[in-house]
């Protein structure tokens, strides 16, 4: 495929990497309004870029407005939750734990339920079916089709409640009848102790496949039936194994996390298409051409040559990429380097390589002009160089300006042993007439032409001028 | 020969070189042969821009000179002249020659000068070198043309 040639290995580490960005913000923001939030915010941008696609001018300039309002008032509004959920997690939960979820199941329910049940001598008869019907079974009852949880289960076992006598059925996480009555067991060698409730729980584990818990009224103690058989329970962990065991939990559990690492899945390849599909939008068009004029940057100079001539100072580089991120583009992103390591006195011609030019990711080059240049060096020297004023403007009238002295009359000068072979003068800055009326002492600049020159250190880069005025003769 | 015989002719050669160039030079013994022609080396004993030459004399010598006088010299006396040569005065504009004038000296002492018509275009540092037949470098007289 043709766009293909285009993605370098950076393409790819820049849209892996910004796909574990959305997936992790997806991981902790999930379940949140933030997270529903920014899908909206997503649809949006989404919509944007289909009716740009389609030209739609008005329609994503308002999607564009809104996208970008919506982003900003989306830090404002849950910057609480935002902060909830970036505080309450260390630097490795944010960048790859997977938070798990923390919601009580339908056993630590009945766990804490039944705990509390006995602790205050509530008498109790939970019935959890198990494969088989128990329709036929009980009798009477009142359908509730009520969420299951401690209150609840305790309020219906109070004794004031008119349903408190019977059992309840609990199916999946919903309490689904109160009151219900249950066959009782004819067994005459039970202990003395067990009541109705412990009779009712047998017999219902006699003729199904039922766990019945019961919780004395007496006692406060808590025995299991299942399977014709009492098991009074001693502990929270057998209580919860034997629950587990009935409902086949460790199924459930596994279900449940490979549902998660289902959803994960899901929401990091949907991350990586994402992502991927931003990145193609960016760099969609490559041809998008932009030129620019950059200046050469010569580097690894030996330290005795000097550059005196170079065929040009810049270069045209015509630029390639999508349209987005050329238009982005600043002249100061972009360098020529030119490696003088190698070049002698004299004339050196050098090309302009991919390797001489430092592009911003995603842009690509496509011509250079020119693509040679050409680079004097000359041996750096010293010369002692005779100085003169460059007087300029018009003496006041009646005036001569006979004669001057100037220290100091030379001045030693550090340049190309090229350029200084061809200077036999250095001139002062242009020093004015017009205000000569009579002798004096003046200080004049150099003018260091061309500004590769340089005086020599320990030489003065100002000239003192003494100067005579005198009347014009009649 | 006669002092004025001698001053006519050579007014004539200059004015020969004044119809192919803008430029044109002059040169006059100052005084007649007393001095001694024992003396071997040629010796610059004055060397001046001006603004014009009057009795064989420089007039207003200056190192600024006005583009509105319209002619600048540049007067070179010698003494002694040990014996008959010539000498340069080469004209620069900046460090671009503008033009070079060969000026014979005759023994024992002698005086002579170059100028240069000035034009618009002439403003800016001048400096003439005098040099010898030889090429040798014998001053540098330097100056400005102005407004």
């Amino acid at each position: 495929m043709p766009f293909l040639e285009f993605i370098r290995w950076q393409d790819v580490i820049d849209i892996l990497l910004n796909s574990y960005i959305l997936f992790r913000l997806y991981v902790l923001f999930r379940e949140t309004y933030v997270f529903r939030v920014l899908t909206g915010i997503a649809l949006l941008w989404i919509f944007q870029r289909i009716a740009v696609f389609f030209g739609l001018i008005l329609t994503s300039w308002v999607m564009q407005g809104i996208t970008a309002v919506v982003a900003l008032i989306i830090i404002i509004v849950f910057r609480n939750e935002i902060r909830s959920v970036l505080q309450a997690k260390n630097l490795r939960a944010i960048l790859w734990g997977f938070p798990q979820k923390s919601v009580p199941t339908t056993i630590q329910i009945i766990v804490e339920s039944v705990k509390a049940l006995s602790k205050r001598h509530i008498g109790a008869l939970i019935v959890l079916p198990s494969k088989e019907n128990l329709e036929d079974v009980f009798r009477g009852g009142i359908p509730l089709r009520g969420l299951i949880s401690k209150e609840m289960i305790t309020s219906i076992f109070w004794g004031d409640n008119p349903v408190h006598d019977g059992a309840i059925i609990i199916e999946e996480d919903r309490i689904a009848r109160v009151g219900v009555i249950l066959p009782l067991s004819y067994k005459s060698d039970l202990p003395s102790h067990y009541g109705t409730r412990h009779r009712a729980a047998l017999g219902l584990s006699e003729s199904t496949d039922a766990l019945v818990i019961v919780v004395s009224e007496e006692t406060g103690k808590v025995v299991v039936a299942k399977d014709t058989k009492i098991t009074d329970i001693d502990s929270t962990a057998i209580f919860t194994k034997i629950l587990q065991e009935h409902m086949g939990i460790h199924e459930e559990e596994n279900v449940y996390q490979q549902k998660e690492k289902f959803k994960m899945s899901i929401a990091a390849i949907i991350s990586v298409f994402f992502i991927t599909g931003i990145w193609f939008s960016f760099s969609k068009g490559l041809d998008t051409l932009i030129t620019l004029e950059i200046p050469v940057e010569y580097t690894n100079r030996n330290s005795s040559f000097e550059i005196v001539d170079a065929s040009v100072n810049a270069v045209r580089l015509h630029l390639g990429g999508s349209g987005a991120l050329i238009k982005s583009v600043q002249p100061e992103q972009i360098q020529v380097k030119l490696d003088l390591g190698n070049a002698v006195i004299g004339r050196n011609i050098f090309s302009i390589t991919q390797d001489s030019i430092t592009l911003p990711p995603g842009i690509f080059l496509r011509k250079v002009i020119p693509s040679v240049i050409e680079v004097t060096l000359d041996e750096t020297i010293k010369k002692e160089i005779p100085l003169q004023v460059d007087w300029v403007g018009e003496l006041p009238e009646g005036l001569i300006l006979s004669e001057i002295e100037m220290d100091p009359d030379k001045i030693e000068i550090i340049g190309g042993k090229r350029i200084l072979g061809n200077i036999s003068t250095l001139y002062t800055e242009k020093v004015h007439l017009d205000n000569l009326k009579r002798t004096g002492t003046i200080l004049a600049n150099l003018a260091l032409t061309p500004a590769a020159l340089k005086i020599a250190p320990g030489s003065k880069d100002k000239v003192r001028i003494v100067y005579v005025v005198k009347p014009r003769p009649n | 020969m006669d002092i004025k015989l001698r001053f006519i002719i050579v007014l004539f050669v200059m004015l020969c070189a004044d119809l192919f160039s803008s430029h044109w030079s002059f040169s006059q013994n100052i005084q007649n042969s007393k001095s001694s022609t024992t003396q071997k080396k040629l010796v610059m004993d004055l060397g001046v821009m001006c603004e014009e030459i009057k009795d064989f004399t420089p007039q207003n010598p200056a190192v600024t000179f006005s583009i509105k006088i319209g002619k600048v010299s540049c007067f070179t006396s010698f003494d002694p002249v040990p014996e008959k040569t010539f000498i340069y005065h080469k004209w620069f504009h900046r460090d671009d020659p503008s033009t070079k004038k060969r000026l014979t000296l005759q023994p024992p002492r002698w005086g002579t000068y170059s100028s240069i018509q000035l034009r618009e275009t002439d403003k800016g540092p001048w400096r003439v070198e005098i040099s010898d037949q030889k090429g040798n470098l014998l001053r540098i007289l330097r100056f400005s043309i102005t407004d």
